[in-house]
């Protein structure tokens, strides 16, 4: 019980430092000063306190963000932070579902509301998840063949136990290609595409509800961190105690600052060109399967 | 095609339709025509000589002539002269013949008459309002000379803009009136199926200021300078330029060469400026915000010379009829030079930068293409032109100003889109940095205090003159009919923007939506530099507009 209510308060509110310390990186890279390291807890603090004006279109309500923050957090308790998962009886598929449970949260909210722009956001946001999402799911399913078992905490300390191997490798890297879009950076940013949506699918999205989805973007942000340092980059192997967690958030950092700077450096894609390029990354993927199954 | 070519073809080819022809000032050719002979003369001259359309002109001459004058400009590019068509309408009933059918580019021009002055366009295809706000009442025409410049007739509400209907399948996507990564007002409707434009609908000039009605009505010549600055906030120079540069043609003022090479170097710090501008907003409409970042740290060197030049980072107030107001001294020339050279280095950089990035010619290549005969039929100007591979500078073209002792080149692409528009941009302002140079070195050169020319006479009544000077957004073309009063009769500013807006409708068809932004962004739009903040009380209805000064002590206060 003391782990999930710690890993609850470590994913909810140290996120938002991860996030601060990229908009400083990002900054960097533009020459600008950057907004103070705490911002983002401002930021939440802010949407908060404010009135939670809905389109009069709207059906559902807060609900759908709150559930989708919910789901982000229960996925954040199946993977391993240190050295032991929160809630050892998770596998991957719940995984799979709690995350992709978030995302049709925030399609739905986005069509429910009845902005034009909220649709086309929402319907970027699908046609993102079915060429995302099979990455997520087939190099996950890549590390499950590889440790014998579905559940992240073995899947995390195959690689400790049994060295690497080619598959782990290549499914990694598509992984961490995958990430750009799940977070929603540039180039892929498309389903919010500020340019010409004006946030897409939170176009019409305020106050509290805003927060809610903001929130739970933070902590989506190091989970996928997290999932891919602790299954695919295990490395200096052999921590245990502090030394464990400091080379977690390390590591946590250093995949948000290659997101971070690959998110500076390249302009939005088109949502056709984003789907060509991750057909090639799922392709990428499957080549990890297969040598998995032939015990590569 | 010689000026004796075109009026004995017109001559020939229009027969009675066909009245006189005068030259009052070297290269400018005033060709008097019937009303039933305009079509006829406009299709001739835009499909059977190399004559590029500019624009039409609308002037209210009933006190003179008792006539409506609509003057259609053309300009023989390579030949270095213009051609205008004048023809009279009935000053009671004024009605003419369209052009539109024949020029599509002339469908504002003919609508913005009709909306201001009530001349009738018979066959005009888009006979809807262009300029006058969707409350003003019918009949009434605010550039008429009898309807006073401060004016407010009652609001009629019930004239609402009628769009086009929706194509089958499709749903509305609006883009504007403000929106996210434009600056100012304009509205393009967009008509979609799923992600993909199908047609577009426009309305703009929602925060028209009347300047050219201020012009003729209020300010004498030596005001309006200061007032044309003001049409742009960024090109603001170039207007300015082509004022003076009206009058003193209209006058036959000569201005000393020193205060010409001023304003060349004033002319391409501006170019400069603006086109880094422009390359930072484009990055942003794509969502490149390094590319934002950077060109306009670049840019802030620039307009601190600026400021140190002329007292102003912006809206220099340099001009004025003759000459300049401020020189340069010979002491200034040697950091002028060194802060230009900076930029020009970091600036090859960027091309190379720019030039390399795969990801952003995915975004930038083969999208908003205007081709070369689309862009004649329009009439576009500028970057948009010139990657349409239309060779056409002003600057080379109608030589102002000391760029005929000056050695550059007109960069031109012949890939049509946006990726064309761009590296024109990014080239051209290459060009400009050997442009300030040599003025440079001619400042050196020419003694100081040479800079204005003083006007003695007073500027006659019912001259005619056009200026056209290359602004950093294409060609800006000014036309003058002087008054009697010490202020022009009739001025019409015609702003690179104005033909350039149009082709965005025949760009964006069959693009997607996220293509949108950046083909409107790729002819680098000024609709009219406006921004103020104004606070409207909802309970009572109060409005409040707060003034430069009370936003700037805003500021200061949050640094």
């Amino acid at each position: 019980m003391f782990r999930i209510v710690a890993t609850i308060g470590i994913l909810l509110f140290l996120s938002p430092l991860i996030e601060g310390i990229l908009r400083k990186f990002k900054a960097l890279v533009h020459s600008r000063i950057g907004p103070p390291l705490l911002q983002p807890y401002w930021d939440i603090l802010k949407l908060l306190g404010k009135d939670d004006v809905r389109s009069p279109h709207a059906l559902l309500g807060p609900l759908p963000s709150w559930l989708a923050l919910a789901a982000l957090l229960a996925a954040g308790l199946l993977v391993p932070l240190g050295t032991a998962s929160a809630f050892a009886g998770g596998d991957l598929f719940l995984f799979l579902y709690l995350v992709g449970f978030a995302s049709v949260c925030t399609m739905l909210a986005g069509m429910d509301s009845g902005s034009p722009y909220a649709f086309l956001g929402a319907g970027r946001e699908m046609m993102t998840s079915f060429v995302v999402e099979p990455v997520l799911f087939v190099a996950l399913i890549t590390a499950a063949l590889k440790s014998h078992s579905f559940r992240f905490a073995d899947m995390a300390f195959f690689q400790q136990v049994s060295g690497t191997s080619v598959s782990m490798v290549i499914s990694g890297a598509a992984l961490l290609l995958a990430i750009q879009a799940q977070l929603s950076k540039l180039p892929f940013d498309i389903p919010e595409a500020e340019g010409e949506l004006m946030g897409g699918v939170f176009a019409e999205m305020s106050g509290p509800t805003f927060a809610m989805y903001r929130w739970g973007f933070i902590v989506k942000q190091v989970v996928f961190a997290l999932v891919l340092t602790q299954i695919f980059f295990p490395w200096p192997l052999g921590l245990t105690g502090l030394w464990a967690v400091i080379a977690q958030i390390v590591k946590v950092l250093l995949v948000a600052v290659a997101v971070g700077l690959v998110d500076a450096v390249n302009p939005r894609l088109r949502i056709d060109q984003a789907v060509v390029y991750y057909f090639g990354v799922v392709l990428m993927a499957l080549v990890g399967l297969v040598f998995a199954l032939v015990g590569a | 095609m010689t000026k004796q070519d075109i009026v004995q073809l017109l001559k020939a080819q229009l027969g009675k339709g066909y009245i006189k022809h005068s030259e009052p000032i070297p290269g400018q050719v005033w060709v008097e025509i019937r009303p039933e002979a305009s079509v006829p003369a406009a299709e001739l001259l835009h499909r059977r000589t190399s004559a590029r359309y500019l624009v039409s002109v609308g002037s209210d001459e009933r006190e003179l002539k008792d006539r409506f004058g609509v003057y259609h400009l053309f300009s023989f590019d390579k030949q270095h002269f213009f051609v205008t068509l004048d023809v009279s309408a009935d000053a009671r009933k004024p009605r003419l013949p369209s052009i539109t059918p024949v020029i599509a580019g002339a469908n504002w021009s003919e609508r913005e008459i009709r909306d201001l002055l009530g001349v009738e366009f018979d066959g005009h295809p888009d006979p809807r309002r262009l300029v006058l706000s969707d409350d003003w009442p019918q009949g009434v025409h605010p550039l008429r000379r009898d309807f006073d410049y401060s004016a407010k007739p009652p609001a009629r509400p019930e004239n609402a803009y009628p769009f086009k209907d929706n194509p089958p399948g499709t749903t509305v996507v609006a883009m504007g009136p403000y929106f996210p990564v434009f600056e100012e007002a304009t509205y393009f409707r967009l008509y979609v199926e799923g992600e993909k434009v199908v047609d577009v609908d426009y309305r703009g000039f929602y925060a028209h200021r009347g300047i050219e009605k201020l012009g003729d009505a209020k300010l004498t010549y030596n005001q309006v300078p200061f007032i044309a600055e003001r049409i742009c906030g960024i090109c603001g120079f170039v207007h300015n330029v082509s004022f003076c540069k009206l009058v003193e043609h209209a006058s036959g003022i000569a201005v000393p060469r020193r205060a010409d090479y001023i304003r060349v170097i004033m002319l391409e710090l501006e170019r400069i400026h603006s086109h880094a501008l422009w390359l930072g907003v484009a990055g942003h409409i794509i969502g490149f915000d390094t590319v934002l970042m950077q060109t306009w740290r670049m840019r802030e060197p620039i307009m601190w010379l600026c400021e140190k030049i002329t007292g102003n980072r912006k809206t220099y107030g340099m001009n004025l009829i003759g000459g300049v107001r401020r020189d340069i001294p010979k002491s200034l020339v040697p950091e002028i030079r060194k802060k230009v050279q900076a930029m020009d280095k970091e600036w090859r950089a960027v091309l190379d930068a720019v030039k390399n990035d795969t990801t952003l010619r995915m975004r930038l290549e083969k999208v908003g293409i205007l081709t070369k005969d689309q862009s004649h039929e329009w009439a576009a100007v500028g970057p948009v032109a010139r990657a349409a591979d239309l060779d056409m500078d002003a600057r080379k073209d109608h030589p102002y100003c000391s760029y005929d002792a000056i050695d550059f080149k007109v960069i031109t692409a012949d890939s049509n889109d946006v990726w064309g528009r761009t590296i024109v941009r990014i080239l051209e302002t290459i060009e400009s940095f050997k442009i300030v140079y040599q003025s440079l070195d001619a400042l050196m050169e020419l003694p100081e205090g040479d800079i204005i020319t003083e006007i003695r006479d007073e500027i006659p009544g019912g001259r005619i003159a056009i200026s056209a000077v290359e602004a950093p957004r294409g060609e800006d073309v000014h036309f003058l009919l002087t008054g009697g009063d010490n202020r022009p009769y009739r001025w019409r500013v015609r702003c690179p923007t104005y033909p350039n807006l149009p082709t965005v409708q025949v760009m964006v068809k069959g693009e997607q939506v996220a293509d949108v932004p950046i083909i409107l962004g790729s002819i680098d739009p000024c609709f009219s530099c406006t921004e103020r903040m104004e606070v409207c009380d909802v309970g009572t209805g109060k409005v409040r507009i707060y003034s430069q000064e009370e936003l700037f002590n805003w500021t200061a206060k949050s640094r």
